[in-house]
């Protein structure tokens, strides 16, 4: 078959197999005219290339490879994961009789709940900034929202933001001073989604 | 109105949210690249048995470690490089050494050539070749080409010299291109 390159060092030029394949990994930095020059060598480097070329392929069948990861599998996971170790910083309630608090995580997840009551958004990252251990301390709320192609940005952001506000001065007893919500991404419907 | 399901978002937004302690945003990362690091790890062992234990218990640690992830966009080869370094600790744990001998012996001889391949199958086939390798060769290969990794980090995950996985890459290279000859 003539389309495999001969790998013998008299067909190189005097490389060999393993200068080339180091060479292509750099990215024929710096270029090397003896093997740029060489029709021995731009040939095994041509097939090295088509090899590399297909890893991608190699990934792309593995991810379609679903089978073997189902339901039960990922519960097996799912159950394993400790769920304080995203838990964040302890929010005390001010009311109430002892000692009473919610974690920052379940606040975020307050916050993420608002993406249910206003539609084509998708709730990202969300920080507060201030004392939130210290009952009383202004706290900035900080979030990053998906809004679905084609809705109106502004009134979006807006209605996000009151949701949030209202949520947290329901469930929370943090002071809240202001809450930012940034447009971070627009995101569209899968392709057979789309037109309904 | 159809509401977005966090499957079909993108890895930074779904990241973002695990991180914040979404665990419906894990699973959907759980989900996304299992398959891959499996095959992966499947790979490097060069075979299945406790392949699932590794992945698994990799995503029980990148969960607990997600903040260290500078860039949530780039979750997928962080995934990999973790669920790698696992990989061959649990080789090493089994196996003291790397079988020097292994590393200068050539792959077996195959008569039989690969199935002709089209588009599709060709990444098949060249998973049955992976297969032949010896295993420092077929190692180097995949933490190179599928893991993306330098030859300086190859070398300290096999605890070889970065000269040794120069030519071992070369070797495993030469002989997945022979083997693939039929390609086009």
């Amino acid at each position: 078959m003539a389309m495999t390159p001969d790998f013998d060092h008299e067909h190189l030029d005097g490389h060999t197999i393993q200068e080339l394949s180091a060479y292509l990994d750099a990215g024929r930095e710096p270029a090397d005219p003896s093997i740029d020059d060489s029709p021995g060598c731009r040939l095994a480097l041509d097939a090295l290339e088509r090899l590399h070329g297909l890893a991608p392929e190699l990934l792309q069948a593995d991810e379609e490879d679903l089978a073997r990861v189902d339901d039960t599998w990922v519960a097996a996971v799912m159950a394993g994961i400790a769920l304080d170790a995203r838990a964040g910083r302890r929010i005390p309630y001010v009311s109430g009789v002892g000692d009473l608090a919610i974690t920052e995580g379940a606040v975020r997840g307050l916050v993420r709940g608002a993406e249910n009551r206003v539609p084509g958004v998708l709730v990202g990252r969300c920080r507060f900034e201030g004392d939130v251990s210290q009952p009383g301390a202004p706290v900035r709320v900080d979030v990053d929202i998906s809004i679905l192609y084609g809705r109106p940005v502004g009134e979006t952001a807006a209605a996000v933001r009151a949701e949030i506000l209202r949520d947290l001065q329901q469930h929370t007893d943090l002071a809240i001073i202001g809450v930012d919500v940034r447009v971070h991404d627009v995101h569209l419907l899968p392709t057979a989604e789309r037109g309904e | 109105m159809t509401r977005t399901r966090l499957d079909d978002v993108d890895d930074a937004l779904i990241v973002a949210r695990a991180v914040d302690g979404d665990t419906a945003a894990f699973a959907v990362l759980v989900r996304r690249y299992a398959p891959m690091m499996r095959a992966h790890t499947r790979r490097l062992l060069g075979g299945t048995a406790d392949v699932d234990d590794i992945v698994q218990e990799t995503l029980v640690v990148a969960w607990q470690r997600l903040d260290e992830l500078d860039d949530p966009a780039a979750v997928r080869p962080w995934l990999m490089r973790i669920v790698s370094r696992r990989a061959m600790d649990r080789i090493r744990a089994t196996r003291m050494h790397l079988d020097v001998n292994e590393i200068d012996h050539e792959a077996p001889e195959e008569t039989s050539p690969p199935r002709i391949v089209e588009a599709r199958e060709r990444a098949a086939a060249l998973d049955d070749v992976l297969k032949e390798l010896p295993e420092a060769q077929r190692q180097c290969w995949v933490l190179r080409e599928l893991g993306g990794q330098s030859y300086e980090e190859i070398a300290e995950e096999l605890s070889i010299p970065a000269s040794t996985v120069r030519g071992l890459l070369a070797r495993a290279r030469k002989y997945i291109i022979v083997r693939m000859e039929q390609w086009r």
